[in-house]
């Protein structure tokens, strides 16, 4: 054997060596992991009731935060599903009246000058007014879209689309007043008619239901809608009717608008100058009507509810570790570390975690069956599996309260020390 | 060789006014295959010196040698390391897992040292059997009589073959006959092995079934019977 044999032979050995031993020693470590695992699955074995307690205790947090985030969807299709969900890359409004769509107006040269503007692809007005149904056995208040195009964007129920003028698709919501596809729908006070054709579903404005007619429909009720309210103020002078005609013919409230391929927002927000405002509909929706103010609330309940989560399985898993103060001295006593005693905890936490989940789920279920349809719990396993990986690491957080007692405990108690 | 050697062990709690002298100079030697037993009244320092010698609390001054090797400098992952090893421990509030069976309280202790083998159950069950268990193997122990408790609790301290066994007041729930029962089992399992016994009793009774005994009053050696212990001065 040559002497470069032998020295290959030794660097072959110092670099497998270590290697062998650290795979054995991980080897191991894994099987002791799962060892002291088996010790606190026999633990939650043997006090069912307590750690019973504790998991409908974490699935009542998990609950509400659920049904708060079906809530919260609910209420945001409810108050602005029908201007969030406008087909455009952008919509237009007048300037200094965004976000309010009751207040924006867009003349005919507006439209027109939005629609020839650089980057502009397409665009069509949206007009919208409030009317009052009179015709149902519950009268109820309804948002009119008035669309220039694209009725193609509405999710069809049941029927037709809009084709001509005194035509209407109304939210599937008005259903629960006895509307149907075929009635005619009467409007007060303006003594107005318009004939349901189609149902659609998720549009809704200010949690009225929506009714889509066509451009023309629309100026028509607008103009009533107006003068009326022209006349209900002063009781007299309202402006000749030609004259407003005039004014509000070929007009909209606001514009919804296709760009062109790499064009941006901000570049059709300069383009247009201060006149308009230019948003996309995703940030329309979430303006205006409290929106802000609703989804900071929600989403601050939610996070409440966590935190509440977090102590409630700090303040259990605190409770049980000094409860059981002579026992894991004792253990210690015998030689387990620290890291022995709080794996342990961990492993439960972990068995737990999905059974609360589990309770918080059906909790939710239960409860979403006794609300409106429009606040259903739909499924959502993207949501529910993010719910699941907050829950544990919360409750990896609120364990940490335990850890602190569980390095605090002096294994020299367990001599000596009688416990009754 | 003796296997474990106390030497001039004294132990003070707290600092200043508040400091407590629990042991004072304390010395002693123990051979292999006997069963010391420690008395003294309440207070006298018996579990401090335990806690000592089982690297559970630190002399203030003194050496601990256990086969020759000082065990009182360890730190306290060594000292517990030590004692998952070497050491048998029986509380007297007995400390059994009451979610586990008798068998697998026994079982506890390989299992903290890392893996439960087919040995160690055989050794568990020998256990079981040599203390009069066996047919309490499953029962948890919520189930078992004070006695068997501390039976169990015994067995368990003896499942990891330690060199020193440290055992405290093992009979004081216990009334005299069960007690001496206990002991007795306790110093025939001892004699004759590699191993040796501490037992911290206030009831001298008790002390009959040992080989020597350990008289502390004020946390100083008082008497001490049998050759092989060394009496501190007076
Ligand atoms: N952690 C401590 N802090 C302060 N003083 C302590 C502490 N532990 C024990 N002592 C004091 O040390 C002295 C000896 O206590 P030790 O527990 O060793 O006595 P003991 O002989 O075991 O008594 P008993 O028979 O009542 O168990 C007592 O005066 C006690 O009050
Ligand atoms: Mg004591």
């Amino acid at each position: 054997m040559l002497p470069t044999d032998i020295l290959l032979i030794h660097a072959s050995m110092i670099a497998c060596t270590p290697r062998v031993t650290d795979s054995a020693n991980i080897g191991t470590r894994l099987l002791i992991d799962a060892r002291s695992g088996m010790l606190a699955v026999k633990e939650l074995l043997g006090s069912k009731l307590k750690f019973g307690l504790i998991a409908l205790a974490i699935g009542l947090v998990v609950s509400l935060t659920l049904l708060m985030a079906a809530m919260s969807e609910g209420l945001l299709t409810g108050m602005t599903g029908a201007k969030g969900s406008l087909a455009g890359d952008a919509l237009v409004f007048q300037g200094d009246t965004y976000p309010i769509l009751e207040r924006s107006v867009l003349s005919a040269e507006d439209l027109q000058r939005i629609a020839s503007a650089e980057g502009v692809a397409n665009s069509y007005g949206i007009g919208h007014v409030i009317v009052s149904v009179n015709s149902t056995d519950e009268p109820f208040d309804a948002r009119v879209f008035g669309l220039g195009d694209r009725f193609d964007q509405l999710p069809l129920v049941e029927g037709d689309l809009v084709s001509g003028p005194g035509q209407a698709v109304i939210d599937v919501t008005a259903k629960v007043t006895g509307v149907g596809i075929g009635d005619t729908l009467g409007l007060t006070p303006i003594d107005e008619e318009l004939d349901v054709v189609g149902i659609t579903e998720d549009r809704q404005y200010v949690m009225t239901p929506a009714v889509y007619v066509d451009l023309p429909t629309w100026e028509r009720l607008y103009l009533v809608t107006a003068l009326g309210r022209m006349q209900d103020a002063e009781g007299h002078g309202a402006p000749e009717p030609e004259l407003l005609a005039r004014q509000v013919s070929g007009s909209a409230s606001i514009a919804a608008v296709e760009l062109e391929e790499g064009f941006t927002l901000e570049r059709l927000a300069s383009e247009l100058g201060s006149d308009f405002v230019v948003v996309t509909p995703e940030e329309a929706a979430l303006a205006g009507n409290g929106m802000p103010e609703m989804v900071v609330a929600i989403g601050g309940i939610q996070v409440v509810s966590l935190a509440i989560g977090a102590l409630i399985v700090g303040v259990f898993s605190y409770i049980t570790t000094l409860h059981k103060t002579g026992q894991i001295a004792a253990i210690k006593a015998l030689g387990a570390s620290n890291g022995y005693v709080y794996r342990q905890l961990l492993v439960q936490i972990t068995l737990l975690v999905p059974v609360a989940s589990a309770f918080g789920l059906a909790m939710t279920l239960g409860a979403s069956l006794s609300m409106p349809p429009t606040m259903g719990l739909e499924p959502q396993p993207e949501r529910w599996a993010i719910t699941l990986v907050l829950v544990y690491i919360m409750a990896y957080l609120g364990s940490l309260f335990s850890l602190r007692s569980i390095l605090a405990i002096d294994p020299a108690t367990a001599l000596d020390r009688a416990e009754h | 060789m003796s296997l474990l050697e106390v030497r001039n062990v004294s132990k003070s709690y707290g600092s200043g006014h508040a400091s407590v002298t629990a042991l004072s100079d304390v010395s002693f030697v123990l051979d292999e295959g006997r069963l010391l037993a420690v008395l003294g009244p309440s207070g006298s320092g018996k579990t401090t010196l335990l806690s000592i010698i089982a690297g559970l609390l630190r002399p203030t001054s003194g050496q601990i040698i256990i086969d020759g090797k000082p065990i009182h400098l360890r730190s306290n992952r060594e000292a517990a390391a030590f004692r998952r090893s070497r050491v048998g421990l029986v509380f007297q509030d007995h400390h059994l897992v009451h979610y586990l069976t008798a068998k697998e309280n026994l079982l506890l202790v390989p299992h903290l040292s890392g893996r439960i083998q087919h040995q160690h159950r055989e050794l568990a069950s020998s256990l079981l059997g040599e203390f009069g268990l066996e047919a309490r193997a499953n029962h948890t122990p919520s189930m078992l009589s004070g006695g068997e408790r501390q039976r169990v609790a015994i067995a368990r301290a003896l499942m990891n073959e330690p060199r020193i066994m440290l055992v405290d007041e093992p009979t004081s729930n216990l009334d005299t006959e069960r007690g001496r029962q206990v002991v007795e089992m306790l110093s025939r399992h001892i004699s004759g092995r590699e191993m040796t016994c501490v037992m911290v009793t206030h009831d001298p009774r008790m002390a009959e079934a040992a080989d020597e005994a350990l008289h502390l009053i004020d946390g100083r050696v008082h008497s001490a019977d049998a050759e092989g212990v060394l009496a501190s001065a007076p």
